[in-house]
């Protein structure tokens, strides 16, 4: 195998948890050199730390125009990286900046692209992957031939924790961008916080309608003392606000108990719940990814369930 | 000015999903395919433009016949023209095959602003739209949930994690891949679907677009090899009984756990 390039993200003045998991996905492929590369404005000592911590020689785009992601900056200065480290294999998350910028990479060198990986291995002339389908109903082994570039599910596997030596090396390159950077806005959150709730319940599409969330899902959450969650396309739909959301464009929240009822268990939702202490789902459909995390499961009828359920809890308060 | 849509047709949401017989992709005969429900809210964001002033909206999709009617959809819903390109070469083709595809119908239709979802709910590769924008030199965004357009730039606004959203200005000619909850998208009128009988659907081939020997999937880099249902792992406790019983068991657990 050639060399990998891995390239970090900063959030919040740090790498992500996230790099530090390319960085072992990358580490374990037989017989790779890895390399690293860190992008943005006045990053030498988030560098140094990398090139120290496990991506070992780490190329650095230190420039003003990078001080805010940009995609035409980030497409230029990972092309320029690819070939200044002669990479056959990139890796970068899949995260909003990952699935902002990694096809363009792609397009750009004419390449094999694969997104949102769980595992990546060494292949015949390229790279062998798995990743999930239909909302992680189902699971594809992936190969490319040639230059891949490859983007990875942030959380399916753990941060690199060892360290390597090699120093960083500063990369100059041609950042001129088309879309500009404006600004970052934090949307404002109204009334509703689930992160401080004892107990959740959840409805997702499998709901079916806007008037079943007062009618069945908020009396089992006011029974049980706590509060009414939802999955992403019931707020889409306009049937409950933002601020129910559950997932990761929404809350995430870890209570002691969660009740997710017609929630199929795509990763977006997962991440959102998957810390909560005790996981109760219910869905019709046994193969449904949410009984993977949950710790119990009732295959049933959530409109059969949810209501009884109702019943007996406020018969047991008495 | 022209705007472009790019929509997928894909197996129905609730759809059964059965791996085919040589495991490479689920069994397509018999079940109910829908417009990629990302692709709904960029036919919507396209048409409110067209309501707003002087856009024609054309949609296009790459697949086999079946994808007639979500062009026929979209079309009822009020897209005026719609490009349907069918050649069994680019079945399966990869992303960047179809990548290809479309930016060649963009270049042939002039796009000035081309929308797609960001990601097709079958696939969920989220690969496909910034790939157009690289090949035709366009900017691009991802996971837009707001824009706004003036003469010749178009700021949108991009979902992020925890709330927060990256404002960006993209001058015109470029590409929005729309997140889902952009806005509330309109069902096809019956008045509308009625007009959308009359309204042309080109069909094309890769050899009409100049690409037979360069985007068909025996040109691909990625191969799916396997496709098949994830080893089950630390599954949940599945409770077993009538709904008195289970909903009894869950109360008990409920009990174990102190909150009742
Ligand atoms: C960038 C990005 C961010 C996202 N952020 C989030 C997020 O924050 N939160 C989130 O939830 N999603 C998010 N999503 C969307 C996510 O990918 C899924 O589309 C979504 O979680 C699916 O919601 P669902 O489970 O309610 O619907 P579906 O996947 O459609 O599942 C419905 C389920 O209901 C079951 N069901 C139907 N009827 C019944 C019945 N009568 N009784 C019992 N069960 C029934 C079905 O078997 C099915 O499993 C995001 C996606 C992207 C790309
Ligand atoms: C039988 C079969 C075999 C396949 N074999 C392979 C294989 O060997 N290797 C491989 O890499 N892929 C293969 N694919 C293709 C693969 O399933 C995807 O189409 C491809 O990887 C792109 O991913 P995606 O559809 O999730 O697109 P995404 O990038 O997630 O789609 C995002 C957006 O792009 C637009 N878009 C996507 N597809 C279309 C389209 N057809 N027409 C118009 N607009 C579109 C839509 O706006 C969509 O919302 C195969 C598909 C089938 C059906």
């Amino acid at each position: 195998m050639g060399t990998i390039l891995v390239v970090a993200e900063i959030q919040k003045g740090a790498i992500r948890d996230a790099s530090y998991e390319l960085v072992a996905a990358a580490r374990g492929i037989e017989g790779a050199e890895v390399n690293g590369l860190v992008i943005g404005s006045g990053v030498g000592d988030l560098a140094s730390e990398f090139a120290s911590k496990g991506a070992g020689k780490t190329l650095v785009v230190d420039d003003p125009a990078a001080a805010n992601y940009n995609v035409d900056v980030w497409s230029k200065a990972i092309k320029a990286a690819a070939e200044a480290s002669g990479a056959d294999l990139i890796l970068i998350s899949n995260t909003p900046t990952g699935w902002d910028v990694a096809p363009r990479i792609a397009a750009g060198l004419d390449c094999a692209f694969v997104s949102d990986a769980i595992r990546v291995a060494g292949g015949d002339g390229g790279y062998n992957l798995v990743r999930r389908i239909f909302n992680g109903k189902l699971d594809a082994e992936v190969s490319t031939s040639g230059k891949t570039v490859a983007s990875m599910q942030p959380g399916a596997g753990t941060a690199y924790e060892g360290s390597s030596d090699g120093g960083t090396e500063a990369l100059s390159t041609d950042l001129s961008a088309i879309a500009k950077f404006v600004e970052i806005k934090i949307a404002a959150s109204t009334g509703v916080d689930l992160t401080k709730a004892d107990v959740i319940v959840s409805g997702g599409r499998g709901v079916g309608d806007p008037e079943k969330f007062p009618e069945i899902i908020q009396p089992l959450a006011d029974a049980l003392g706590g509060a009414m969650g939802a999955s992403r396309p019931v707020v889409d739909a306009g049937w409950l606000d933002h601020p129910y959301q559950v997932g990761s464009s929404g809350q995430i929240v870890a209570p002691k108990l969660y009740i997710a009822a017609g929630i199929s268990g795509a990763i977006q939702h997962l991440v959102g719940m998957k810390a909560s202490n005790f996981i109760v789902a219910i869905n019709k459909d046994p193969d449904a990814p949410i009984f993977e995390v949950a710790d119990v499961g009732i295959v049933a009828d959530l409109f059969d369930i949810v209501p009884a359920l109702s019943e007996a809890v406020k018969a047991a308060k008495g | 000015m022209k705007v472009m849509v790019c929509l997928k047709q894909v197996p129905h949401q609730d759809a059964r999903l059965d791996v085919n017989a040589d495991g490479t992709w689920i069994q397509e005969d018999n079940i109910k395919f829908e417009i990629n429900s990302y692709d709904t809210y960029a036919v919507e964001e396209a048409l409110r433009l067209k309501d707003a002033g002087d856009a024609e909206v054309v949609v296009v999709s790459i697949g086999p016949d079946r994808v007639t009617a979500a062009l026929r959809t979209a079309l009822g819903m009020g897209a005026d023209r719609a490009v349907h390109v069918n050649d069994a070469a680019a079945q399966g083709a990869d992303a960047l095959g179809i990548a290809k595809i479309l930016a060649a119908v963009a270049k042939e239709e002039g796009a000035d602003v081309i929308f797609a979802g960001l990601m097709a709910e079958d696939d969920n590769a989220s690969a496909i739209p910034p790939m157009v924008a690289e090949l035709l030199g366009f900017p691009s965004a991802t996971g837009v949930l707001a824009t706004d357009f003036s003469a010749d730039t178009v700021t949108v606004e991009r979902e992020l994690e925890g709330g927060a959203l990256e404002v960006v200005e993209l001058p015109k000619p470029c590409l929005i891949a729309i997140q889902s909850g952009a806005n509330q998208v309109r069902y096809a009128s019956l008045k509308g679907i009625m007009q959308a009988k009359k309204k042309p659907v080109d069909v094309k081939t890769l050899a009409d677009l100049g690409l037979a020997e360069s985007a068909s999937a025996a040109q691909n880099k990625t191969t799916v090899n396997k496709v098949y249902v994830p080893a089950k792992g630390d599954t949940a406790e599945i409770l077993s009984g009538s709904t008195d019983e289970v909903v009894g068991q869950l109360v008990t657990k409920i009990k174990e756990l102190g909150l009742l």
